[in-house]
């Protein structure tokens, strides 16, 4: 029963991770219908641009908690441009020119382009990421928690609940959420569309970036980290519904613990084979996802 | 305070309107009448930049915007209650409103107060008030379409373009949204709007142009055109 909890508090926090990604593609599938198949990169390279921050902080002999918690608005940052330059190099132009697959290809395309870029800068091999908060893990009721998957599931709530806050209380967020609702009557409100589309792919690699340096001190950081996080929150989102933001927090979750709990009490080899099973069933049975809904509109 | 040039729009290959010219003055509201297809809405949708004119002009206040995006009309004082509603509907009633004040609240145009303007919006359609935290999806039509108006005067626009405002409605609630534009004529807003219903609008309006396949059929005072013989037997059945 110990493994039981043990097992569940580490799918747990990898289901986190997999759901603050896909509400990164639910962002801009919610405003254009598109999605940045590069948000795996995304996560890649703001994991890379956290490390080498922490580091350079750590060489000015800051403390690792002092140099993380520095080290993020820089994150965040480089996500929020990361996120705009993909909508504006690859996205726009595939919608200017209503290309129905053009944005696929592009945001495809310019995820490999960051890739090598990454291993161009930081190399091939995998590098040790700093853990800003004790790796000794804490005992609560025989169960081992180490404190950053505690972060984790903070700092996924934290990203979510602050965009749905802003999104509800802020004007710029009710016009986000209007562009979503229906473009062009937001653009007769005067809201400038294009720029929301922009916002909510720096603000959806803003989420890949923040999963990020979230996920990089358990695991290790490299060119390659991202690719299977990105695909697996591809199912999540899927799996949990394009329009839900609940869909993707519970999405992530099954995936995150069905995983572990497989790869412990069957093989590691078919981890993410119930996970997958799951995608299929969901495409097959209920399309929109679990939570998915099913726009109101009257006629 | 509007006019349009030799406007030429359509949608891709499909040209729908033909050189076609209209004013509005300040204060006045003409009415554009016409079959279905005739070009009406398209009429409208270029004028507030929802598609792009093929050629012509459209001069507000004597800048020309032809051409420039929507967002970018509104913000100079155009205000358009599209066709359809086009509520936004997992918003709130109150949102709704808070957001056809975007460019006022945005720094785009002057402020003024926001908040007093909705008390009015409550005022002259006082079902808005009960209903103002439901989310404008759940509405019924009659209620979608005073929340579509009442949105397009949140701007306190220049001119506010009307599409159709008593499509589907029930006969009572049509003779209700003609006693708002009434009300809203005797406020002085420059208004155009399009309306299936010729008799009504012709009755409300002061100038009317009649639209036939994209072409100017006849325009003229509204009184004069609702006793054009022509006029009367095309479009206001006869009757009346």
């Amino acid at each position: 029963m110990q493994n039981f909890f043990q097992i569940l508090v580490s799918g747990i926090s990898v289901g986190m991770i997999y759901g603050v990604i896909a509400f990164g593609y639910q962002l801009t599938f919610a405003t254009s219908k598109t999605l940045n198949f590069g948000q795996g990169e995304a996560l890649t390279l703001g994991a890379l641009v956290g490390l080498t921050c922490v580091n350079f902080l750590i060489g000015l002999h800051l403390g690792t908690l002092t140099a993380y918690l520095i080290a993020l608005p820089f994150v965040f940052a480089f996500g929020l441009a990361q996120g705009a330059v993909v909508e504006r190099l690859g996205v726009r132009q595939a919608m200017k020119t209503k290309s129905e697959a053009g944005w696929i290809m592009a945001t495809i395309a310019l995820g490999i382009i960051f890739k090598n870029m990454a291993e161009n800068i930081w190399g091939k091999d995998p590098l040790k990421f700093p853990s800003p908060l004790s790796e000794a893990p804490l005992t609560i009721a025989g169960v081992n928690i180490r404190p950053m998957e505690i972060a984790i599931v903070l700092g996924a709530l934290a990203m979510m609940l602050a965009v749905e806050a802003f999104n509800r209380r802020s004007i710029y967020g009710k016009a986000v959420v209007a562009t979503s609702n229906d473009r062009d009557a937001a653009g007769l409100m005067g809201i400038n569309t294009p720029l929301v589309i922009t916002f909510s792919y720096a603000l959806s690699s803003l989420a890949a970036a923040l999963a990020g340096v979230l996920i990089a001190p358990i695991t290790l950081t490299g060119a390659n980290m991202g690719a299977a996080l990105g695909l697996k929150a591809f199912a999540v989102a899927i799996i949990g519904g394009l329009s839900s933001g609940l869909g993707v927090v519970v999405g992530g979750l099954i995936l995150g613990i069905t995983e572990s709990m497989t790869g412990f009490y069957f093989d590691t080899g078919y981890k993410d084979v119930p996970g997958l099973i799951l995608l299929l069933l969901v495409l097959s049975l209920k399309p929109a996802g679990l939570f998915g809904k099913t726009a109101i509109k009257k006629v | 305070m509007l006019q349009v040039q030799n406007l030429v729009a359509g949608y891709g290959k499909v040209q729908v309107l033909h050189q076609l010219s209209i004013s509005v003055p300040k204060g006045q509201l003409v009415t554009l009448i016409g079959s279905n297809g005739a070009g009406k809405t398209t009429t409208l949708r270029a004028i507030s930049g929802m598609i792009k004119p093929d050629a012509g002009e459209i001069l507000l206040a004597g800048r020309n915007i032809a051409g420039m995006a929507s967002h970018e009309i509104t913000r100079l004082g155009m205000a358009h209650s599209p066709e359809g509603r086009r509520v936004f509907p997992a918003l709130s009633v109150d949102d709704n409103l808070e957001l056809g004040a975007f460019p006022r609240l945005t720094g785009a145009r002057p402020k003024g107060d926001v908040e007093h303007d909705r008390q009015r919006m409550f005022e002259l359609f006082p079902r808005l008030r009960e209903r103002r935290a439901q989310l404008a999806g759940t509405l019924s039509g009659g209620e979608q379409q005073m929340l579509a108006m009442a949105r397009a005067l949140m701007l306190g626009p220049e001119v506010l373009l009307l599409d159709e405002p008593s499509m589907g409605l029930a006969p009572r609630l049509v003779e209700e949204v003609f006693a708002t534009i009434a009300r809203l004529k005797a406020a002085k807003i420059t208004m155009l709007l399009v309306e299936q219903f010729a008799a009504a609008a012709l009755d409300v309006a002061d100038y009317g142009y009649v639209l036939e396949n994209g072409r100017l059929a006849s325009s003229g005072e509204a009184t004069s055109l609702k006793n054009d013989p022509a006029v009367r037997a095309a479009y206001l059945g006869g009757s009346h």
